[in-house]
């Protein structure tokens, strides 16, 4: 329990129930907990988004607009720190990113190399694409499918204790796959 | 204790206020609600040899056919654009455009006045602020003021510099789609996906709303900041400028045909004919249109306006028979074939029981009331707005590097990382970009910042987290850390269309009627303060250093001290200043050989406390002379 900035008064939340003061946001928030949620890879993007509402009204800047600048401050942070959290809790890749390395996506730079196996897989769905784009997607779309059936079954078993470290491998994977089907154009 | 509503449009604004439970248009000493944003210069003086304000609205459209070269009007086209991008609608307009390099701010040229389109919205703001005042019996406590919702980064700074040069306490920028929604208590219906039609003087927004829980979200917007109604008058001004055989209509010519073009439009929005009449130039021109060959005329411009809501539906992910109710906003949407194409795209007739010119003002009124706290909507309604268009910055190549994408609710904040290219570079440039295409020169230039103060390092080693935050009206700020020294790096800021603060003050300086404004009069405080502050200062030091004085040093001492104290009891706070300086020049030789003889003295007396303090206070008086 930490006590209110102004008030002085025990909070709990971001905003002070005795005095109606914000509160200073933390620097890196849990992405599901600030929008009352426990963390789960599957979800209910319209829970989401309930709660991205719900936690929004109470921290919004223009719940303060008459309040000092720094209270402005804060709210414009809280807020951003939502918005934020609903973008990646929505998005099914940066979900997992998150759920496995507790830190949102790093630049493409940080990714790492895939297998040889898959990058020859890679080579070779680009080569018949140039021949034959409709059977290249057609095989992308496949493989991608597999690999998001991995995804999920690595978060099942994560339940019953299991490991997520192989989670970063396969959203690669997934990420070359989809520029295959983009045609090479992020 | 109110807060109003200001619809700051490209041909008419208007101001509104809650009064009881319902917000209500206050009107002007002839009951229009209307005021037109149109400013004059008359370039006549006051006795004291300033310029005398110019006449702002009605006042500034009578005889405005004889005076067209001084008449500003539609100045919100220019807000916040650059010169090269205002050269290309100038052409079409009226007045000229001061000469100046292609990215400087747009400046007009209004007889022998040059002026921003800043200051011209300013001056209609202050009129609105007025009447608001005189409607309140008081002085309005905040404002909040629409702008449409495809407004970018520089043209809503724009916006709130005009505000602030009003001298207004501007709380919010609201987008009009979304006043408008409001107004129409869309809220009330609980759940629902809308579409905002709204087509101006100037702009054309389409915007797509949903409604859930008290929560309004802009799920995109989309719209052209380059087609309005005037389009439909300029066509037909055209038509009956080619009918009298003139070629090239410039000034007053071009004005009464297009006074004319006007009065047909509306003519027909009730009626199947028109009948023009007009002198032009001295030659008298009669002739007749009707609808039919007024739709004709207009119908590629109107249907301009498809291809927006097509971008805005397909961004929002939702096809036109997905919107639960279609809301009619601005005055060129009681053109009858406006309302035909909006019908048949949307497939159901579209909402009009308010006046589309008040929708956004009504709206603006009540959001400015939401934001008093007191408001019965306060509680449960709440108004998220999106990102019009892709913030991003300028990578190695040319090729943008996307930080905040379109649509994404704010604020936001985004952060990115990046270093050096030599080894010891002390500063990295950067360049902000607004827009969705590739290359950074197909996008619009926002700012280029210099990132200064980057430790010595080898190259590549320093990380430099740049964090972008866009705040709840939609404006842009930017924030750097080296993340290994945490050291803040400093940002230089050159807005590359917009006005820099320093701008904005000589502005301030310079405007007619803030002679009683309190901006002037904290400025003059302000320099009073110091100017006392360093008079304590110089009187102390004379009378405990008296010895240390040479030659005429005191009595050149003692002048300057009381023509500054004369000064101060004055309000010239630019004399005020000048001694003020002057004094701390006057005093620096003296200032220096007291610092020497107490580093002797506490030197002699080998009080390491004392020398550690004198020293500090060197170093202090050294940097102070650096800055």
């Amino acid at each position: 329990m930490t006590q209110c900035w102004q008030c002085r008064e025990p909070v709990q939340g971001p905003v002070c129930a005795g005095c109606g003061a914000i509160q200073p946001p933390p620097p890196h928030p849990d992405l599901f907990a600030i929008l009352g949620m426990s963390p789960s890879f599957v979800i209910d993007r319209k829970a989401v988004d309930k709660a991205w509402r719900a936690a929004s009204r109470k921290v919004h800047p223009d719940r303060f607009a008459g309040a000092s600048a720094v209270q402005r401050r804060m709210a414009l942070q809280w807020t951003a720190h939502l918005n934020r959290a609903r973008k990646v809790i929505r998005d099914e890749t940066q979900r997992a990113w998150y759920l496995a390395t507790g830190s949102e996506r790093p630049s493409e730079g940080a990714n790492k190399q895939p297998d040889p196996a898959f990058l020859e897989e890679v080579f070779e769905l680009n080569m018949l694409r140039a021949e034959d784009p409709e059977a290249a997607i057609l095989r992308a779309g496949e493989l991608q499918g597999t690999e998001q059936a991995r995804l999920a079954a690595l978060f099942a078993a994560q339940e019953k204790g299991g490991s997520l470290d192989a989670v970063p491998a396969i959203l690669n994977r997934l990420n070359y796959l989809s520029t295959v089907i983009s045609g090479g154009h992020e | 204790m109110a807060n109003i509503g200001i619809d700051l449009g490209t041909t008419n604004s208007l101001v509104a206020v809650v009064m009881g439970q319902t917000p209500r248009v206050l009107l002007d000493d002839d009951g229009r609600s209307m005021t037109p944003s149109a400013v004059r210069y008359t370039g006549a003086k006051q006795a004291d040899g300033s310029d005398a304000p110019p006449m702002i609205g009605w006042d500034a459209l009578d005889n405005a056919v004889d005076h067209a070269e001084t008449t500003l009007t539609s100045v919100k086209r220019f807000m916040g654009r650059s010169l090269d991008e205002a050269r290309k609608v100038a052409e079409e307009l009226h007045y000229t455009l001061a000469e100046g390099e292609g990215h400087d701010v747009v400046r007009i040229q209004a007889g022998d006045k040059v002026v921003t389109p800043v200051e011209v919205s300013a001056w209609i703001l202050r009129l609105l602020y007025m009447r608001a005042n005189e409607c309140l019996m008081a002085e309005p406590t905040g404002v909040v003021i629409t702008v449409p919702a495809y407004f970018d980064d520089a043209q809503r700074q724009a916006t709130r510099d005009a505000g602030k040069l009003a001298g207004m306490n501007v709380l919010r920028l609201l987008n009009e789609p979304t006043a408008a929604a409001l107004a129409y208590g869309l809220q009330e219906n609980s759940q629902g996906t809308y579409a905002v039609f709204d087509l101006g003087g100037g702009t054309f927004d389409i915007s797509v709303l949903e409604l859930t829980e008290g929560v309004f979200q802009v799920l995109s917007t989309a719209g052209d900041t380059r087609l309005g109604g005037d389009d439909f008058d300029r066509e037909l001004a055209k038509l009956i400028l080619s009918k009298a055989g003139i070629e090239n209509a410039k000034g007053s010519v071009l004005r009464a045909a297009m006074e004319a073009a006007e009065q047909a439009k509306r003519d027909l929005t009730a009626g199947e004919i028109a009948a023009i009449s007009v002198e032009l130039g001295g030659q008298s021109v009669q002739m007749q249109i009707t609808r039919a060959e007024f739709n004709d005329l207009i119908r590629p411009i109107a249907e301009r306006t498809l291809k927006s809501c097509k971008q805005a539906l397909a961004d929002a992910e939702m096809e036109p028979a997905d919107m639960d109710g279609v809301v009619l906003v601005g005055g060129s949407t009681r053109v009858p074939l406006v309302r035909e194409i909006v019908e048949e795209f949307f497939g159901q007739k579209p909402l009009s029981n308010l006046d589309p010119d008040k929708v956004v003002a009504l709206g603006a009124a009540l959001q400015a009331d939401i934001l008093t706290g007191s408001s019965e909507l306060s509680d449960d309604l709440l108004l998220m707005d999106v990102v019009p268009l892709s913030l991003g910055v300028e990578t190695m190549g040319g090729v943008v590097e996307r930080l905040i994408w379109r649509s994404s609710p704010i604020p936001v904040t985004a952060s990115e990382t990046f270093t050096t290219q030599v080894d010891g570079q002390n500063a990295v440039d950067l360049h902000v970009l607004q827009g969705e295409r590739e290359l950074a020169k197909d996008n619009r230039s926002l700012a280029r910042f210099k990132l200064k103060g980057i430790p010595d390092m080898p190259a590549g080693l320093p990380r430099v987290k740049v964090t972008f935050t866009v705040d709840a009206d939609g404006i842009l700020s930017v924030s750097a850390t080296e993340q290994y020294t945490k050291t803040h790096a400093e940002i230089e800021v050159q807005p590359s269309y917009g006005l820099s603060d320093d701008e904005i003050e000589n502005m301030l300086e310079s405007a007619i009627d803030n002679a009683e404004s309190d901006v002037d009069q904290r400025l003059l405080i302000e320099a009073r303060v110091e100017a006392q502050q360093v008079l304590a200062v110089v009187d102390k030091s004379v009378k405990a250093d008296v010895d240390l004085l040479g030659g005429n040093e005191t009595q050149v001492i003692s002048q300057v001290s009381d023509a500054l104290r004369e000064a101060c009891e004055s309000d010239d706070r630019k004399r005020i200043q000048e001694l003020t300086t002057k004094l701390d020049e006057v005093t620096a030789p003296f200032a220096q050989r007291r610092i020497e003889r107490d580093l002797k003295l506490a030197l002699e007396g080998q009080d390491a406390l004392q020398v550690l303090d004198v020293l500090d206070r060197t170093v202090k008086a050294a940097e102070d002379a650096a800055n």
